[in-house]
């Protein structure tokens, strides 16, 4: 269920906060997608250099390898802006006011809790793959033109950390919700049924269909 | 004390002395050290040695060509044309690179020792089409080469085209690459063997290495009982491993004439052309590479020579 | 605690945390995460000094999944499928696609809505998604069913299930993810979706000839189009034709040569001919920006999915569930096959109430191991084999049935995604009318199913001239 919340603003700090982040998720995400796009050029390039000129794309796997994560993983933030990581809404989608506020403060922070850790994970992912006393700073590279890795592993602790500043936000805005017992709170993703989901999605389609 | 071990693929001849060292230390210690050897659960292939690092695990394989930046010190057993002819001669080599302390030290980075080697013959090609058995014949050529070898074939013209060993099958089937560089279990295991017209018996380029390692913690906390199966283990395990690839070698010829391969010979001439472009200039560059990275690259060097030199008058 | 019981009591924690509305792919990286400090720890007797070393141990351990696990060349296939579809909405394909279906096949008795099966089917060879597959042609083929007098529940039914097709016809986005978690060959099972989509296809077309036919005024055939008329409708669709050609192709050469080179490469040239196709139809920079945003959300939720799960998969390794479950599994004294039934009937009922590729990713690590156990092995030969067919062939034929039944909870209640989607196009249905419309549906999937399962050659045909 892929899903494309609303998210509501205002003049308050929070969704002030909420926009200048939004913009910058949405560069990422756009990083993302030129990702995708680099992909198909580079098999482009790779088959008809190898069909035409007998001479393939050098090391065309480690070149797709170093691009995924950017594709990937670079833009988590921006779909969990929108609420757009997928759920089983059916408990969810009962809840009304504060219960419902409460139990995404509780799963949101549960998510924080977890992705703090996986920053500390993943940057000592990258911390193993780096080295600054050594050629290309590298201690790790790929399988056939010798690419350093850590610029890719480092796309990950850094997608990461956004995505945590997001969380905090998200809480923050259920938090407000449920002391003051907001019934459209800003800066969070609203909860829609499955159906409005459906229409949402639907929309988006239409205009493209032409 | 139970060990994880952390391998890749399948049960195949590559990983058998894994399988034996683990019936060995169990029997020994009347099972009180025990190993529980996965297949890919544990880890990818290429991040065994972050997971010992880690610690996730106590015991894994890999591949020096993976990842040189992981593991400078020993690609050079990875260099084409050092002259390794036998099984035995390539653990002798190994085993004695791995006992040089730059080896040891970049492994402790790793919070990883050596233990044993996983010898491999030299890779030879299978390739579809017409046989190559000229230099000149290399030229233009899509061959499925990595590290050392990739470089080799390049200073005579061909193109290393990199796909992984799963995807080698295809990769001929699609005609991505021409040509596959492996090791004999490895066309059986990956199927190579099946897609090949031809298979070059006496090119001889190299090799690639592929240690075995343990986490230094696990090592030195263990008993010293179990401490002691282990090291003697890794001997009676080798000879095992050693023993299981000889079989399958002397099968080599029968399954390249039921799969109709022919076996392609290079003339001494050409073997040398190779040789003389594919060596020395690129054993050269490697330790001058090395050497501006601060590794004993020349002593290294001549430690593979002179192993081998003993090796070969101990026999 | 053994290790199996943490597996056990962590699972549960999973299921527990995706029914009460937690992200699945967090859920699922969280329950992997606390799975590893469990483990770890109780490695260390649960002596409170040595949490620390187990926290460390597992965080590290779980840091090496996203980069590690999605950098991968076989799953680069995901977005540059994902990316083929929303170029082609922009390249106009739907509305060429479903002009040239209604002149060449609307003249057969239920017309309209066989022409709108097909047309779906011929859209599902661009695109990877099934629910925007549906919101597309409830655009573009309900109204036009309607003008002819189609009963509303019943159009809508046709395109809800129409939709479906696409995740099995490639390109698929869920087939390359079934791929990577059972480690098969992407090309196989792409090109094993082929004939079963297609197949699928007929099944309804029947099923709806047959409705026209036996219900008085149900939807008549629409006629009337000149030969002319009806080759001028093809070259704008010629796309369509191309990228399954160079999909194919790029698997495997029917003609017995050399394929053209990976599946991986194949679609990325999909691609980029729909893209060229795209730009002569006046695509423009605001509105590619547009597809490379959609493209980017599509793919990080679907990549979010695939290390999360991952991250407990790694957990599972460490606990060594699968094959205790597998071990299980084979252990009961029923036949293979009533198993495997049951199996599929359980994915049925699963599917009811979770989106398809988390209910796969969530399961097949486990179900999977099982499966294959039961056929005899990974490596068995056909000979040897329960079901009659080799260890990869089996991972194909389990794979083409678990998207068909994906496929299927897309149009099921409570929770048939397309159905909502069809609803949410046209304000005149309810969600109640769409599902009444696709009952008939059930019927034709079953059928599909049954003969999935009954003759396995269907799957496994094409893929074995390849092999
Ligand atoms: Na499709
Ligand atoms: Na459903």
């Amino acid at each position: 269920m892929a899903g494309h919340a609303s998210v509501l603003e205002d003049g308050s700090l929070l969704s002030r906060l909420d926009r200048v982040l939004a913009r910058v998720e949405w560069g990422m995400a756009l990083i993302s997608g030129l990702g995708a796009f680099a992909l198909m050029c580079l098999a482009v390039v790779s088959v008809t250099g190898r069909n035409l000129f007998n001479e393939p794309l050098r090391g065309y796997v480690d070149w797709i390898e170093t691009a995924m994560p950017f594709i990937a993983i670079f833009g988590i933030s921006y779909v969990q802006r929108a609420g757009g990581h997928i759920r089983m809404d059916i408990v969810v989608g009962a809840l009304k006011g504060r219960a419902l506020w409460a139990a995404e403060f509780i799963t949101t922070f549960l998510v924080l809790l977890l992705m703090v850790l996986l920053v500390w994970g993943t940057w000592a992912h990258f911390d193993r793959s780096f080295d600054f006393s050594k050629p290309n700073w590298s201690r790790d590279s790929s399988i056939d033109i010798g690419l350093p890795i850590w610029p890719a592993k480092l796309v990950v602790p850094v997608a990461f950390s956004v995505i945590c500043l997001r969380l905090v936000l998200q809480l923050w805005g259920y938090g407000r919700a449920i002391i003051f017992g907001l019934s459209e709170p800003v800066a969070v993703p609203l909860v829609m049924s499955a159906a409005e989901q459906a229409l949402a999605e639907a929309d988006q389609v239409q205009g493209h269909d032409t | 004390t139970e060990w994880n071990v952390s391998v890749w693929g399948s049960r195949r001849a590559f990983t058998e002395h894994i399988h034996k060292i683990a019936d060995l230390v169990s029997e020994k210690t009347g099972g009180e050290f025990t190993m529980n050897i996965s297949y890919g659960g544990l880890s990818k292939n290429t991040e065994n040695l972050d997971g010992i690092s880690i610690g996730a695990f106590e015991m894994a394989q890999f591949c020096a060509g993976y990842h040189a930046d992981k593991n400078r010190a020993i690609t050079v057993l990875e260099l084409p044309f050092i002259g390794v002819s036998t099984l035995e001669e390539e653990v002798a080599v190994s085993h004695a690179v791995y006992a040089h302390p730059a080896v040891a030290e970049e492994m402790a980075q790793w919070n990883a020792r050596m233990l044993m080697t996983s010898p491999m013959p030299q890779y030879n090609i299978v390739g579809t089409g017409e046989p190559r058995d000229e230099l000149a014949e290399f030229d233009g050529m899509r061959v499925r080469a990595t590290g050392g070898l990739g470089k080799a074939f390049t200073a005579v013209g061909g193109v290393p085209t990199s796909v992984t060993s799963s995807e080698a099958y295809q990769a001929m089937q699609s005609g991505v690459v021409d040509t596959v560089a492996f090791a004999q279990h490895a066309h059986l295991s990956f199927g190579t063997i099946n897609q090949a017209d031809w298979w070059t018996a006496n090119l001889n380029p190299g090799t690639v290495n592929c240690p075995v390692v343990v986490n230094i913690d696990a090592y030195e906390s263990l008993p010293d009982d179990q401490r002691a199966a282990l090291d003697e283990s890794v001997d009676e395990a080798i000879a095992y491993y050693l023993e299981n690839y000889g079989e399958l070698l002397k099968r080599w010829d029968e399954v390249l004439e039921e799969k109709g391969v022919t076996k392609v010979m290079l003339s001494d001439e050409e073997l040398a052309k190779f040789r003389e472009v594919a060596g020395k200039p690129i054993h050269d560059a490697w330790l001058a590479d090395m050497n501006a990275q601060g590794l004993p690259a020349q002593e290294l060097y001549d430690l593979v020579f002179s192993t081998l030199e003993k090796a070969r008058a101990s026999n | 605690m053994t290790s199996i019981e943490i597996g056990l009591w962590v699972t549960g924690g999973l299921l527990v945390m995706v029914v009460l509305g937690m992200r699945v792919a967090f859920a699922a990286a969280f329950s992997g995460l606390v799975g590893l400090i469990w483990i770890f720890w109780s490695k260390k007797g649960y002596d409170p000094a040595d949490f620390g070393w187990a926290l460390t141990v597992a965080v590290k351990t779980a840091g090496q999944v996203p980069h590690g696990k999605v950098s991968s060349q076989a799953l680069s296939l995901i977005p540059t499928f994902i990316l083929i579809g929303y170029l082609a909405y922009y390249a106009g394909l739907t509305r060429a696609l479903f002009e040239a279906a209604k002149r060449w096949i609307a003249w057969v008795p239920g017309g309209l809505a066989v022409s709108t099966v097909f047309a779906t089917a011929g859209f599902a060879a661009v695109s990877g998604a099934s629910v925007a597959t549906a919101a597309v042609f409830a655009r573009i083929a309900i109204p036009e069913m309607l003008k002819v007098g189609y009963d509303k529940r019943f159009a809508a039914g046709v395109v809800a299930a129409g939709g479906t097709l696409a995740s099995l016809i490639p390109p698929s986005a869920i087939l390359v993810i079934y791929a990577i978690i059972v480690e098969q060959d992407v090309g196989m099972l792409l090109l094993a979706g082929f004939i079963p989509g297609v197949f699928s296809a007929l099944i309804y077309a029947i099923l709806i000839i047959g409705l026209a036919l036996t219900i008085k005024g149900f939807g008549p055939p629409v006629g009337g189009f000149t030969w002319r008329q009806r080759f001028e409708s093809l070259p704008p669709a010629l796309p369509i034709v191309a990228v399954v050609v160079i999909i194919i192709f790029f698997v495997y050469n029917p003609f017995g040569g050399d394929s053209w080179g990976t599946p991986t490469e194949g679609g990325a040239i999909g691609a980029f001919i729909v893209f060229l196709m795209a730009l002569w139809r006046g695509m423009r920079l605001k509105e590619l920006k547009d597809a490379l945003i959609e493209t980017a959300k599509l793919s990080v939720m679907i990549f979010t999915i695939i290390w999360g799960v991952l991250i407990y998969v790694r957990f599972l390794g460490f606990a060594d569930l699968p094959s205790a479950f597998s071990d299980w599994i084979t252990g009961l004294p029923y036949s293979p096959m009533l198993i495997l039934v049951c199996i599929l009937l359980a994915y049925a009922v699963l599917g009811m109430f979770m989106d398809a590729i988390g209910m796969l990713l969530l399961t097949l690590p486990v179900v999977y191991p099982a499966v294959m156990a039961l056929n005899g092995g990974l490596f068995v030969s056909a000979e040897d084999a329960t079901f009659g067919m080799s260890g990869p062939m089996c991972a194909v034929w389990f794979g083409i049935l678990v998207v068909k039944m994906a496929e299927f909870c897309l149009i099921t209640p409570p929770i048939g995604l397309n159905c909502f989607v069809v609803a949410g196009v046209r304000p005149e249905l309810s969600v109640q009318d769409v599902f009444r419309g696709v009952t008939p549906f059930f019927v034709a999937d079953g059928i599909t199913i049954a003969l999935l399962v009954a003759f396995p050659s269907i799957v496994l045909w094409l893929p074995s001239l390849a092999m």
